[in-house]
């Protein structure tokens, strides 16, 4: 943690917020506050808390359906638009693609970080998002298969000791902290499980070099009002390594959370490998 | 408040069950735009393309006498429709031939045969106007000695690039190399040969290399075996004078598990299969390809059992070889146009029934014919002359051109041509369509 989140930490806990908090009115007071300090031109009107439960209830309800409708430990079946048996994990080599970029970033409790410091030391998974896509290939898509993953974890103590989780939004105007943290009831009610951040930026300065750096496509539609969502993008999901390196990238062709999954232990067992060694 | 009433995965949410059922397998109406032989993780066209980009090898004494990108208006009622808009030259020669895109379509990535180059283009700031950014000019050293890049193949965040030679003997074994959109090296898988342990079929696999695609729903990955170096950079009457060299062509396909990048079945299919293209429906698991040097057709397709196969399904032309080149098949996976060199025509099978192809109409295209690129409604074809520069044809049959047509289902009429050498071009070679309108987001998996 840098200087400058730790003052900001501290400031910020000075006005009497809880930061380790995870009741919906202290995300809400934070998020407020971190909102504060965002140019006037990317700020977005915070929705009231009381109607944020409700956002909250209806994602606690597409949690419960995602559980209901394809664990992947519990059915490893074939897909048919997955109609193969995944590899055996560790069968095969993931060579590095590159390391992954550093960036400053908000989470969804307001705080700054480095994204450094969230892609090091376990193997992540991340997956660049926006909370207004629709198009159902692509977002909703990539944060299905998180979640998917998260609920492997949580019967999986080794899996939830090192895997993390990262939802980055790359749309700092829509997505604001409190938008992340309300979208985080997600990964809500399941304890012990892999950490799963959501992350957002303070602007499309701090937004721009890490998408650049990632390779991440993203420009507006012609139509804003576009069902599916504001935004054109190629879908990208992310697999780093413990050191920072990118291991795999997936788009939707590829997205199989049982793929991801042996991604994850292929990893998993070399690290255990060197750590041995 | 704008952001509550969007459709997005809150209000998914708010359809609970039913709508998360169909999550994860919901498919997206493929956008009916592009080319129908492009990577299936491609970003994609949104309607009709609007520029034809056209790789071009140099000829010495023409023009420059450099290898060049050159780009073709096509954008319907436009005032330089069928025109060439944009050149850029690179310095010298290198055996220009195939390219490919990013998977975010924003780079055009070409590939030099035969100095091994790689050429980058920004195609995303002024798509009429392609930028070169960067060259890969240690392509044999950081590969490890593969030579002779030869397609791209857009893959998640990186690029796929099959090679037809290494540096070593210049001979046919060859590799298979990534590397990421940024032009960072990933790595480098060698075709496998009669000595790769566990590979059904070993005894089949000659290490050699050309096409190299991807059917996801599978996971499987196909690749095709031509020649290498010291073959295609020799004068191809001098070469088939030689009974050696011309044993030196691959007889192999090789399944390949996509996803681990390992080899599992090889097939033996004599006479230099060359372009795969895997049929786009959604239950259709098979791809076809075309032997070079005996005019068949092949079907690689599953079985009832779930077993991969090989098999010749029809001739291509009548007696004595027409030397098959490129292949298009239709989006709707029932029309294959087959390119051949050896008499210029384009043949024309109806493939409905893979199993057993019926020609169903040719025509005379040009006295050498070799790369077609078909629009993603059929509607519009665009062929081009070159396959090699010394094994083009010599002297009156040495046309080289663009030429494009309509096609109805029925009979090709011509639309607009380009003669590169009164142009002072070149030899055109790969062409690749661009525009102004790229979609949201790659296809649907197949």
């Amino acid at each position: 943690m840098n200087h400058r989140i730790e003052s900001i930490r501290k400031r910020r806990a000075g006005a009497g917020t809880s930061w380790t908090g995870v009741g919906s009115e202290a995300r809400c007071r934070v998020a407020s506050r971190a909102e504060a300090d965002r140019p006037r031109s990317a700020a977005v009107a915070s929705p009231l808390c009381w109607r944020r439960r409700g956002i909250r209830a209806a994602l606690l309800a597409f949690a419960l359906a995602v559980a209901g409708s394809s664990a992947i430990a519990a059915n490893p079946a074939r897909t048919p638009d997955h109609d193969y048996d995944a590899p055996k994990p560790g069968s095969y080599k993931l060579p590095v693609i590159k390391p992954a970029a550093d960036g400053e970033v908000l989470d969804a409790q307001g705080r700054f970080l480095r994204l450094r410091e969230l892609t090091r030391g376990r193997v992540t998974v991340m997956s660049f998002i926006y909370t207004r896509c629709a198009a159902a290939k692509a977002c909703p898509m990539a944060t299905g298969v998180l979640m998917q993953l998260h609920q492997h974890s949580a019967a999986d103590p080794a899996l939830a000791k090192q895997l993390r989780l990262i939802s980055m939004s790359f749309d700092p105007e829509g997505d604001t902290p409190e938008r992340m943290a309300a979208y985080s009831a997600l990964a809500d009610g399941r304890k012990p499980a892999a950490e799963w951040r959501f992350l957002t930026t303070a602007s499309q300065a701090r937004l721009q070099p890490i998408l650049a750096a990632y390779g991440q496509a993203v420009n507006r539609k012609d139509n804003p009002n576009d069902p599916t969502g504001p935004l054109n993008h190629t879908l990208r999901v992310f697999l780093v390594d413990r050191e920072g390196n990118i291991r795999n990238i997936y788009s939707s062709g590829t997205l199989d959370p049982r793929l991801v999954l042996a991604d994850i232990r292929t990893l998993m067992m070399e690290q255990n490998t060197t750590a041995k060694k | 408040m704008q952001i509550m009433k969007s459709k997005s995965l809150f209000s998914l949410a708010g359809r609970g069950v039913v709508a998360l059922a169909t999550l994860a397998t919901f498919a997206v109406t493929p956008l009916r735009a592009d080319e129908t032989c492009s990577s299936p993780y491609l970003a994609r066209i949104e309607g009709q393309e609007e520029f034809v980009y056209v790789w071009t090898l140099g000829v010495e004494g023409l023009g420059d006498g450099a290898d060049k990108l050159v780009t073709l208006d096509v954008k319907p009622g436009s005032p330089t429709y069928g025109k060439v808009i944009h050149t850029h030259p690179l310095q010298g020669r290198h055996e220009a031939h195939h390219g490919g895109f990013t998977d975010d379509r924003r780079q055009l990535w070409l590939s030099g045969l035969e100095s091994s180059q790689i050429f980058i283009y920004d195609v995303y700031t002024n798509p009429a106007k392609p930028r070169h950014v960067k060259t890969i000019d240690n392509f044999e050293k950081i590969t490890g000695g593969a030579v002779g890049p030869h397609g791209v193949y857009a893959l998640p965040g990186r690029v796929l690039i099959p090679c037809l030679s290494n540096a070593k003997d210049q001979g046919g074994h060859t590799a298979l190399v990534e590397f990421s959109n940024a032009g960072d090296y990933i790595a480098t898988h060698w075709l496998p040969t009669k000595d790769t342990p566990g590979l059904e079929g070993a005894e089949f696999a000659d290490g050699y290399g050309y096409d190299a695609r991807v059917l996801p729903r599978k996971n499987v990955l196909l690749t095709t075996s031509f020649t290498g170096l010291k073959n295609y950079t020799r004068p191809f009457g001098e070469l088939i004078q030689d009974a050696e060299a011309m044993k030196q062509f691959g007889n192999s396909m090789v399944l390949w598990n996509f996803h681990t990048r390992q080899p599992r079945k090889a097939f033996h299919v004599p006479g230099a299969p060359l372009e795969i293209r895997w049929a786009w429906g959604e239950k259709n698991n098979y791809a076809f390809t075309a032997t070079a040097l005996t005019s068949k057709l092949w079907l690689c397709y599953e079985d009832k059992n779930g077993e991969w196969q090989a098999k010749e399904i029809a001739h291509i032309g009548g007696e004595g070889g027409v030397i098959p080149v490129d292949m298009s098949l239709s989006a709707d996976d029932k029309t294959l146009f087959v390119d051949c060199f050896g008499d210029g025509k384009v043949r024309v099978f109806d493939v409905s029934n893979p199993h057993q192809p019926k020609q169903i109409y040719e025509k005379q295209i040009g006295k050498q014919l070799n790369m077609v690129s078909q629009s993603w409604d059929g509607k519009r074809l665009y062929f081009s002359s070159s396959l090699l520069a010394r094994w083009d044809k010599l002297g009156d049959d040495n046309e080289q051109f663009v030429r494009a047509y309509n096609w109805n289902g029925k009979e090709l009429t011509p639309t607009f041509e380009l003669d590169f050498t009164a142009l002072k071009l070149g030899r055109p070679h790969h062409m690749l369509f661009g525009s102004t309108k790229v979609g949201n987001s790659t296809v649907a998996a197949k």
